[in-house]
């Protein structure tokens, strides 16, 4: 336990002495909202590859634990830019802290229920009273929004890690993430169609999840180095759409140096998982950008479960690097 | 170079043929045994490794996992001091090398003075045992699965393995136990209890097992994850799930599914691109984690292999002995064979007293040979007897051939025959179909000017045919002297030929006289083909005269006689009907038809070229095919 403790609190730091090391300006700490995998492989691929030197950024990936997040990173400075969950960025603006999103990478939800068929679980009414399981690092409240829109009462069970919980019963429903546990369980010797699966997106709540986020005094003090973080990270992503194998070869490898449990089958889900999200579908909005709508409906779901009035209009917390002049106009 | 038409080489192949199929079936058979027999005893092998392995490993756990739960149940009385906790913890792992690890963790606020957190820990480090008091905001157990899912569902929980970061990377596993206490006459949830196993000398111990030559052995946890396993970058990162989807394998997903549901089974399967596999897997008791015995099919017949490789080495070095002895055998065996064979040849090349191979062996070969023998004295009787017969049958040849000579030699055949007499040219042939003949045809001069000539056809054929003709034309001349009319000429023949005729033969008879001076002709016929006359005109038709019958059938029969007045360039075609009736190899006969459009082709031909011609088309008609009957033909041209 001592090792898990470890585990949890030493901080996986990657990091890449770039030849080109430039003065203390030109520095950038990223880190995004969770241990190393495909999830963010657009931004390793970048370092990998060096875009971000070639924009003259010297970047270093940091990685926050189980109990540390991204976002005390974020406000202790250390880190400068940081990737959230949309729902946990309006929640820590709603709480006072003074963020910015500056780039809006998923553009759909990946939430969803799952519950083993041998349960009888059949549609979301079947939730109340039953153990829910849900993360406990931050996004509980699209699912509870869903659950009290249909008064619903399930007993809620925090989860920190594994899906463990999920496979011996313990629990009758798991929150999970489509590229994620969803997969886990499924590598874990459930079928697809042993499970039934109830996406989030299905009833109404299709919350883009992951962006870029920093304080609004950094954005302040160096729009420039942002965009081009930003820039680079989206050439890194698009490297990765095209290099996939490589990508999920250069997660797992990662992975592997921070001594978390990998293997190529689920990272090449996730990373496939991740890249769907990004596509705009049937939405009209540029890469990168936080539509409006999206904006608008995530903080009606804050409002109503946290019963009180978001602080910030979409212009001052969408604050985007990337002009979306440099786009090609969306179909 | 092998002789294949040999009488040993065929029998040698039939053999060859019979052994190696037997040999064939009963070496598939043999193999198809000896395989199940060795599956057997290798899947004996296999449960019997594993089950040791399976034993060998719960003999660790088990006594393990009795530890927490007597800390659990002495929780449960209430029979220690908190504070004295971590003495005890120290304790356990100090008498228990096998632990690397033992906690106590209570639930939140448990001990109100000591916060929400609350949880003792001893530890390995360096050879020491340490304990330390965890819990807090950085390290929030409650929501680990040591010891939630422990609490949750209220039972005994073997973790997943987990990697010890900093503690020299070693695999490691936690037992946990939960225990209750009574507040308020309520049993309620107190904590969890636990031991930690680290894992590295299971990798070791599971490692050291080795089947055949590449066949090891692995652990799965009870997700699937590899928890030992001889490639150890598989270890806690991949699962039998994710190789499967790896891989392109379901038959992996398949084979973890059953692990899963606790299911043992020995069976064979392929994965993409590899050479096909056999596994035994069975669970562990106590955690549900699995043991996996894997080898290669190639290596579990190797012995196998080798020993039908020699098998079939020895049947071929034996198929090659066996064909030179049966050689051998055969040829001596079949050499009287030979001998007999070549004496046949010296008999039929004539050589009767050629001598027999001594064969005394009373068996196939002595009939054979006795069998011969036989048949060269039977061939030398023979040969003998037909010597004589030959040398009879050349005798009665050579008096026939004698026999033509001096039948010819009555008929006239010097042509022309009367340089002298311009008013008739002549020419006639005889063409007998054996050596004798019974045709005849005669001409002469009577009384200076008047010309008699004659055509005639003897039944039957051969020596009595020829007698009877012989006879005709000596008669003929005879009573030529005397008569001077053809029909008092052909009444005296017929009386003399039929006198005494007690074979009953007979001849058709032409004979015509023609008168130099006024070119009359005066003709009779007995029986015969009427002739052609074939005027200088151009008018060819046969004698207009019946047909009467033939000489030498009725003594007193009275002949009549015609007669018509010869025109300068006339010509008499006479003929028997071994013309007409000149056979070819269809059986189609010559036929009037030709003979007269040959005749009207040639009718300005002399005599002689007349007859030739027609001969010639006759011998185009008939082919090879024998001849039938005698040939005659007579031509006569009168020149005024």
């Amino acid at each position: 336990m001592l090792a898990m403790k470890r585990l949890y609190t030493v901080l996986f730091m990657i990091i890449t002495c770039l030849s080109q090391t430039t003065g203390q300006d030109n520095r950038i700490v990223f880190s995004p909202h969770w241990l190393p995998q495909a999830q963010f492989a657009g931004f390793y691929v970048a370092l990998d590859q060096g875009f971000y030197a070639e924009k003259g950024l010297d970047v270093e990936i940091i990685h926050p634990s189980a109990t540390v997040n991204a976002l005390t990173f974020l406000e202790q400075g250390k880190a400068d830019i940081i990737s959230l969950f949309l729902v946990t960025g309006l929640e820590a603006a709603r709480n006072g802290l003074d963020i910015v999103n500056i780039a809006q990478f998923s553009q759909h939800s990946a939430i969803m229920f799952v519950s083993k068929k041998e349960s009888g679980i059949e549609s979301i009414e079947d939730f109340q009273g039953k153990k829910l399981g849900i993360w406990m690092s931050g996004f509980q409240e699209v699912p509870e929004a869903l659950m009290a829109e249909r008064n619903i009462q399930p007993q809620w069970v925090p989860i920190m890690s594994t899906v463990n919980m999920f496979l011996l019963g313990g629990i009758d429903i798991m929150t999970v993430m489509w590229y994620n546990e969803y997969n886990q369980i499924f590598l874990s010797g459930i079928n697809h169609d042993e499970l039934n699966s109830f996406f989030l997106s299905d009833y109404g709540y299709n919350i883009p999840e992951d962006g870029m986020y920093t304080l609004r005094q950094n954005l302040e003090e160096r729009p420039e180095e942002l965009r081009a973080f930003a820039e680079a990270t989206v050439q890194g992503w698009a490297y990765a759409t095209a290099n996939r194998e490589y990508a999920v070869e250069l997660v797992v490898d990662l992975m592997r140096k921070a001594n978390i449990p990998s293997n190529k089958a689920h990272q090449r889900w996730m990373l496939g998982k991740v890249l769907e999200m990004q596509q705009p579908r049937d939405k009209e909005v540029y890469p990168t950008q936080l539509h409006p709508d999206d904006f608008r409906h995530t903080i009606s779901i804050i409002e109503r479960v946290r019963n009180t009035r978001f602080p910030l209009g979409y212009d001052q917390f969408f604050k985007p690097v990337i002009p979306f002049t440099e786009y090609q106009p969306q179909p | 170079m092998i002789k294949t038409n040999r009488l040993s080489f065929r029998i040698i192949i039939r053999v060859l043929i019979i052994t190696t199929s037997l040999f064939v079936v009963i070496l598939l058979g043999y193999n198809y045994y000896t395989s199940k027999i060795i599956r057997e005893a290798t899947k004996e092998n296999a449960i019997e490794l594993a089950g040791n392995l399976a034993g060998r490993i719960e003999q660790i756990l088990q006594p393990m996992e009795k530890i927490p739960e007597m800390v659990a149940s002495t929780m449960e009385l209430g029979l220690i001091h908190p504070d004295s906790l971590d003495i005890i913890l120290q304790n356990i792992l100090l008498r228990n090398p096998t632990i690397y690890g033992a906690a106590i963790a209570f639930e939140p606020d448990y001990f109100p003075e000591k916060g929400r957190y609350h949880m003792l820990y001893a530890y390995r480090e360096n050879d020491k045992v340490h304990s330390v008091i965890l819990g807090g905001d950085n390290y929030n157990y409650f929501y680990m699965d040591w010891y939630q899912i422990p609490a949750i569902m209220q039972k005994t929980y073997w973790t997943e393995p987990y990697f010890d970061e900093g503690g020299g990377n070693t695999l490691m596993a936690t037992y946990s136990v939960p225990f209750f206490c009574t507040r308020d006459g309520e049993k309620r949830f107190a904590g969890i209890a636990t031991v930690d196993l680290e894992l590295h000398w299971l990798t070791d111990m599971v490692n050291a097992i080795r089947i055949f030559d590449t066949g090891y052995a692995f652990m799965l946890s009870r997700n699937g994850m590899a928890v030992t396993h001889p490639d150890r970058t598989m270890i806690m990162n991949k699962s039998i799930f994710s190789n499967a989807e790896e891989w392109g394998a379901p038959i992996m997903r398949e084979i973890g599914r059953e692990l899963i549901r606790g299911e043992s089974q020995f069976r064979q399967y392929t994965l993409p691109g590899r050479p096909k596999l056999w596994a035994y897997y069975r669970n562990l008791e106590s955690n549900q984690w699995s043991i996996m015995v894997v080898f290669p099919d190639r290596e579990m017949y190797a012995s196998l292999r080798a020993m039908n490789t020699m098998l079939i080495f020895f049947i071929l070095v034996g198929l090659i002995l066996l064909s030179l002895i049966l050689s051998g055998v055969i040829n001596r065996l079949s050499k009287p064979l030979v001998q007999v064979a070549d004496s046949a040849r010296s008999i039929a090349a004539g050589n009767f007293n050629v001598k027999l191979p001594q064969i005394t062996t009373r068996d196939e070969m002595q009939e054979l040979r006795d069998a011969f023998a036989h048949m060269q004295r039977e061939l030398s009787t023979y040969l003998i007897n037909l010597k004589e017969a030959t040398a009879a049958k050349e005798k009665i040849e050579s008096e026939l051939r004698i026999a033509r000579d001096i039948q010819m030699a009555m008929i006239p055949h010097t042509f022309p025959p009367f340089p002298d007499l311009p008013q008739i040219d002549l020419f006639a042939m005889l063409k007998s179909a054996k050596e004798v003949g019974g045709d005849l045809y005669d001409f002469f001069i009577m009384d200076k000017d008047k010309f008699c000539f004659a055509v005639g056809d003897v039944s039957g054929k051969g020596v009595p045919a020829s007698l009877f003709m012989a006879m005709t034309r000596t008669l003929l001349r005879t009573i030529a002297d005397r008569e001077k009319s053809p029909a008092l000429i052909m009444e005296s023949l017929n009386r003399s030929l039929a006198f005494n005729n007690e074979s009953n033969m007979f001849v058709t008879f032409f004979m015509g006289i023609i008168d130099l001076r006024t070119g009359i002709l005066h003709f009779s016929n007995a029986g015969h083909n009427p002739p052609v006359l074939l005027s200088a005109s151009g008018e060819i038709k046969a004698f207009d005269i019946s047909k009467s019958i033939p000489l030498g059938l009725f003594e007193d029969f009275v002949y009549t006689e015609s007669s018509l007045q010869l025109k300068p360039g006339d010509q008499i075609f006479a003929y028997t009907d071994g013309v007409t009736e000149a056979e070819n190899k269809s059986d189609e006969l010559f036929e009037e038809e030709r003979m007269f459009s040959i005749l009207e082709q040639q009718r300005q031909s002399s005599p002689r070229d007349m007859i030739r011609l027609m001969s010639i088309a006759i011998e185009d008609h008939v082919g090879d095919h024998p001849q039938s009957d005698d040939i005659t033909m007579l031509t006569v041209a009168y020149n005024g």
